[in-house]
């Protein structure tokens, strides 16, 4: 079972670099994340008038797995469509939800080395001092929330049982990320409606997190950690049954696609 | 230049460009979001006119976006439909069909900067002055030539290309920070600035800064304005000169679609 797990999950991660060659890999996967996080990070050095990018690069950092959970992941039952492997994943008497998150395994980890690299590359550009940081702890906050935001990737992936224009809503997702989890500015500057909704969303706490661990005030990590494999659960669950959804209303009324 | 053509392909092209998803994205939804993105960003910046930095910000953030997707884009699209040839060999002529679609595409992402400015008044009632609403027309006229000059040399280099979208996915965060689209050239260090220089849109944005906070120094102004004509004519004669250099290849080697 978990071997089989582990081979549905190489077989995705194959599926979807196959195609890929080391130029675009290094543009797109590297280069375009990078210049992403220095270029918000200029934007908030400017107009928040400040040297200490500390937040902005750890907020940026975790937003760098946006490429591979979001725009890597969202795409999964679009792909599935297209090649044709909808049909065989809906009538198969398998269990879904090992399928569903195998396909969350690979990105997890691309995300992780992206935020790591995200990190590193924003504390040697804006002076930000890792090692004033418990090390450990803060691999702990990347992995919880690298879980959480390949989670909140698959249940986006769904929305392509419903819709055709997943570009749009792969591109609104990522910008309501930046949005709303406190990546870009603190999220007790938005609304009393917005904060609630930032609760909601992967990353938010574990951004929080890692902030209060660079603020050396440890206290409620844990509890913000817990917060978010919590929420990447929910998401994962919420995945598994808008999926069920789609799996009955496929087998009531013969169509695979609810569009 | 025949001017049936290009207005014909205009009014096409954008039928066509907002029929595609993304492209509403870029249009409808991109400006809507960097604006409230940016508002929070600069909320607290101590400024008290958004006009400069959120509004034209968000505005050529989206319309920037959209050339990247679109016009860069719309030379794949006609390969991936097989009439890149058909329109290659028409005696309408290839530069009159690429310009017309580029001319299309650049006239409906103005739409952005409009969008931008109703989100910023409607959602936030922020301040907003133009101060010298006749040197915005003069910067805003000429931002426009030079992003229709800049996006034909771009095209012209994507023909050759089947990487079509790595490429412009890669351009747009890059030309937004290299041209200071939503924070001043000079946070930039000095050599990132040289690179800076080089490229019209920076002088354009500058300009459209100085009209809407004021110009104090009209010589300045006239300085930029200058600055941008000589780039936007080195662009021109660029274009002119890649798309002879690339018709001589493609005659010859017979690759346009397969290039």
């Amino acid at each position: 079972m978990i071997k089989r797990f582990f081979q549905q999950a190489y077989l995705y991660h194959k599926g979807r670099r196959a195609a890929f060659e080391a130029e675009e890999f290094v543009l797109m996967q590297i280069g375009y994340p990078l210049v992403t996080l220095i270029f918000y990070c200029l934007i908030a050095s400017f107009s928040f008038k400040t040297t200490d990018l500390t937040h902005w690069v750890i907020g940026n950092s975790f937003l760098l797995c946006t490429n591979a959970c979001i725009f890597g992941l969202g795409n999964l039952f679009v792909g599935e469509r297209y090649y044709g492997r909808l049909r065989s994943i809906i009538a198969s008497p398998c269990s879904k939800i090992g399928l569903i998150l195998a396909g969350g395994v690979f990105p997890t980890l691309f995300a992780i080395c992206a935020s790591v690299c995200g990190l590193l590359v924003g504390s040697l550009v804006f002076h930000v001092d890792l090692t004033r940081i418990d090390l450990p702890l803060a691999a702990v906050a990347i992995l919880c929330a690298m879980i959480s935001a390949a989670c909140f990737g698959l249940f986006i992936s769904s929305f392509g049982l419903m819709s055709d224009s997943m570009h749009l809503v792969l591109n609104l997702v990522s910008y309501i990320l930046m949005i709303f989890t406190g990546a870009e500015f603190p999220v007790s500057q938005l609304p009393l409606a917005g904060q609630v909704f930032a609760q909601l969303m992967p990353l938010t706490k574990a951004i929080a997190a890692m902030n209060k661990l660079f603020d050396g005030n440890p206290e409620g990590f844990w509890l913000n950690l817990l917060g978010e494999l919590a929420t990447g659960c929910a998401y994962a669950l919420l995945t598994r049954l808008v999926f069920a959804f789609a799996e009955r209303s496929a087998q009531r009324s013969g169509k695979f696609d609810m569009f | 230049m025949n001017f049936k053509v290009l207005f014909s392909t205009m009014k096409v092209q954008m039928k066509q460009s907002f029929a595609r998803p993304m492209f509403r994205f870029c249009l409808l939804v991109n400006p809507v979001v960097n604006t409230i993105l940016l508002y929070e960003m600069y909320r607290n910046s101590g400024s008290d006119n958004f006009m400069a930095y959120v509004v034209l910000g968000a505005g050529l953030m989206a319309l920037w976006g959209c050339i990247c997707f679109s016009s860069a884009g719309d030379i794949n699209r006609e390969r991936y439909s097989g009439t890149l040839a058909l329109i290659y060999a028409a005696p309408a002529g290839f530069p009159a069909i690429i310009l017309g679609k580029i001319i299309g595409n650049t006239l409906m992402s103005l739409v952005t900067l409009c969008i931008s400015l109703i989100t910023a008044v409607v959602l936030f009632r922020v301040p907003l002055h133009l101060e010298n609403p006749l040197l915005f027309l003069v910067a805003l006229l000429s931002a426009i030539v030079t992003f229709i000059t800049i996006s034909s040399v771009i095209a012209c280099l994507l023909t050759l290309s089947r990487k079509t979208e790595l490429y412009m996915n890669c351009l747009e965060i890059p030309i937004i920070l290299l041209c200071g689209f939503v924070f001043p050239v000079s946070v930039l260090p000095n050599a990132v600035q040289f690179a800076s220089r080089l490229l019209s849109p920076t002088y354009a944005v500058e300009l459209l800064r100085m009209s809407v906070n004021g110009c104090e120094d009209p010589a300045l102004f006239r300085e930029k304005l200058l600055m941008l004509f000589l780039l936007t004519l080195i662009y021109a004669v660029l274009s002119a000169f890649l798309y002879k250099k690339i018709d001589r290849r493609v005659r010859i080697a017979a690759t346009l679609e397969v290039s």
